[in-house]
């Protein structure tokens, strides 16, 4: 990843780690459904794909979504004016490091606990 | 991320994982504060016990209960004086507490009967009340008296009644936490899924990890009402006992306290296929983000809008007074459990005041990731921590103030710090627009108050000053601040009244036409 796509990925991170707590649910597979769901959602919104809301499931995931879009709306200007493919790729590179934050590289030893 | 080694605890060499400090550049995955693990011995921890996170916390907020500890009558004492989870049906869950009161006789025979007798006579003395919630303790657990049997036993005899059981003695876990989360877990097991509820919208929301502290829920629930959704259980703070029997009804699960309830959303989720929603009843953004999350959820944001409108062009102004006046003080927020994440950042951007350090007593590793994830570079954070801890820590940090529960609360008086009651709070509610606005006078008032000048005064060996007129905190707080913001007319201080509770207990509801179709 060149500097400048990194610079602006940890932008979108920064403000999701500090303003949301959905990433923050409290068993691994949690996590791991929750950044999937959210992030999904994050992409086709900002990519203008069809978004499923066939489930109060993806509804929530959704409501999410759409907190992020509002708000990059209003922070982050550049984010609309990339080209799609570029979106794209940014919002999956996202997702690897949310994951990576939250869930594989994540110190929190209560993870794994097979119950809630 | 470097982990923190206090000076008065390089004898418990453990003690050294479960501090540190946040810094430049680093991430989550750098350092993390252990957490929720035993006490380490040697370590006076400032935690409470299983049985306490059961009850005091989440179990007795429940209003139309007789809350029963079983054990010495001095369990129960958290009550009227020391907790403030009050209720609209006139505080009877605070105003009367309830014991078996063992005593030796009973560990050596067992307490079954009097046990027995005891709920039978509470419920003659409350004959409105039909609902019972009964408290296992250390004492009673180490005898095996069977608590479920007895409480059968008088159901069968009494049909009317209903009663549940939380066994949670105070040894289950490492601190009040364990407490909250057998009784999450009892509670859906035990209960949920007994009373089909009304269905008065075709919104349904279950407000979960809210305790009404000074009124907090009321604050939250008058925002949902306003906005045509039905609240059909709150869990717990000002909740009824037979809606939380219904909570498998709801559509959607809104969480405040992930810390002491997120255990019984998922568990809903997994069950009922319910979502879980994590909101923020704390700070303008948050709340208005929440209240904007949870009207796209029912298609009804143009309520919402309207309300974060309404209240924002009334409290705004009086909460940037106070932001005026508290840039750049120093805080040190330690609160139990999710104060920690709830406020780490947006008390920093909304009061303007800098969060030093934050602690958790009772938190988990999750909670710590929130609150560093939130919290500004150089913040300390402790999990666990002891007295002589929090000591060094506020005299190497020179806060202006520390905002804690009661014990910590005394400790920090002794340095003469001044220090605010976040646990039940001075002057709530503080949920709320209007709610932000009296923790930020609070604050203001802790910070400036001319008695910690005095508190500064030797008596035994300083001279007073006798030609020196009485300084006020306005004195103090605009000393430096430039004219064009004292004289400004934009901003202003808190104006609400006194109990702001009032007015909502008396408001009037719109009413919405309901549709014939689900909302999700």
């Amino acid at each position: 990843m060149d500097y400048v796509k990194n610079e602006k990925m940890e932008l979108l991170l920064d403000y999701i780690m500090k303003n949301c707590l959905w990433q923050f649910h409290s068993r691994a597979w949690d996590r791991k459904t929750q950044n999937e769901g959210i992030l999904n959602k994050l992409s086709q919104l900002l990519c203008d794909e069809k978004v499923e809301l066939e489930t109060s499931l993806d509804k929530c995931y959704w409501v999410d979504a759409m907190y992020l879009v509002n708000s990059y709306k209003e922070r982050f200007p550049w984010l609309f004016s990339m080209p799609k493919s570029e979106i794209k790729l940014l919002i999956k590179e996202l997702h690897e490091r949310m994951d990576f934050l939250t869930i594989t590289g994540s110190l929190n030893l209560e993870l794994t606990d097979q119950h809630y | 991320m470097p982990y923190h080694e206090f000076d008065c605890s390089t004898t418990i060499p453990e003690r050294k994982k479960h501090a540190v400090v946040k810094g430049p550049g680093e991430t989550l995955v750098d350092a993390l504060p252990a957490g929720y693990l035993n006490t380490i011995p040697g370590s006076i921890s400032e935690r409470g016990c299983a049985y306490c996170g059961a009850k005091h916390v989440i179990g007795t907020p429940m209003k139309d209960v007789i809350h029963i500890s079983h054990g010495p009558v001095g369990c129960t004492y958290d009550t009227w004086q020391t907790k403030r989870y009050i209720s609209d049906n006139d505080n009877f869950q605070l105003k009367y507490t309830f014991a078996s009161d063992m005593k030796e006789k009973h560990v050596v025979f067992g307490a079954e009967k009097m046990l027995r007798q005891n709920i039978i006579e509470a419920f003659k003395a409350f004959p409105e009340i039909k609902r019972m919630s009964i408290y296992q303790t250390c004492a009673s657990a180490l005898i095996g008296d069977d608590i479920g049997a007895v409480a059968q036993g008088v159901m069968d005899e009494m049909p009317d009644v209903d009663i549940f059981v939380c066994n949670s003695p105070g040894f289950r876990g490492p601190s009040q936490s364990g407490g909250h989360h057998t009784i999450n877990i009892a509670w859906m097991k035990d209960k949920v899924g007994q009373v089909e509820p009304k269905i008065t919208s075709d919104y349904v929301i279950n407000y979960v990890g809210e305790y009404n502290i000074q009124g907090d829920q009321e604050v939250m629930v008058d925002f949902f009402k306003r906005m045509g959704i039905q609240v059909l259980s709150t869990f717990t703070g000002n909740g009824s006992y037979d809606d939380l029997r219904a909570m498998h009804r709801a559509q959607l699960n809104v969480l405040e306290c992930a810390r002491s309830a997120e255990y019984i959303c998922n568990e809903l989720k997994v069950r009922f296929g319910i979502p879980r929603l994590d909101i923020e009843g704390f700070g303008f953004e948050p709340l208005s983000a929440s209240l904007n999350k949870l009207g796209m959820f029912f298609g009804i944001e143009d309520r919402a809008k309207a309300i974060v409108d309404e209240e924002t062009a009334r409290w705004k102004p009086e909460l940037d007074w106070y932001k005026e006046r508290l840039k750049g003080k120093r805080i040190c927020l330690w609160p139990g459990g999710s104060k920690l994440w709830h406020w780490a950042h947006v008390i920093h951007e909304e009061m303007g005041v800098d969060v030093v350090s934050v602690y958790t007593k009772f938190g988990h590793q999750g909670d710590m990731e929130k609150g560093i994830s939130r919290c500004e570079e150089g913040a300390l954070a402790i999990d666990d921590p002891n007295e002589l801890e929090t000591v060094e820590a506020m005299l190497k940090l020179k806060p202006d103030l520390i905002m804690t529960g009661k014990r910590p609360g005394e400790v920090a008086k002794k340095i003469r710090v001044p220090y605010l009651n976040i646990h039940a709070y001075d002057n709530g509610p503080y949920k709320g627009f209007e709610g932000w606005v009296r923790l930020a006078r609070d604050i203001y008032n802790a910070i400036y108050s001319p008695i910690h000048q005095l508190a500064f005064v030797d008596i035994s060996k300083d001279e007073i000053p006798t030609d020196k007129g009485f300084v006020t905190a306005l004195m103090r707080s605009d000393k430096d601040l430039p004219e064009s913001i004292k004289a400004s007319t934009e901003i202003r201080p808190y104006s609400g009244k006194f109990d702001n509770l009032v007015a909502i207990r008396e408001r009037v509801y719109p009413t919405f036409e309901r549709h014939n179709v689900t909302a999700v």
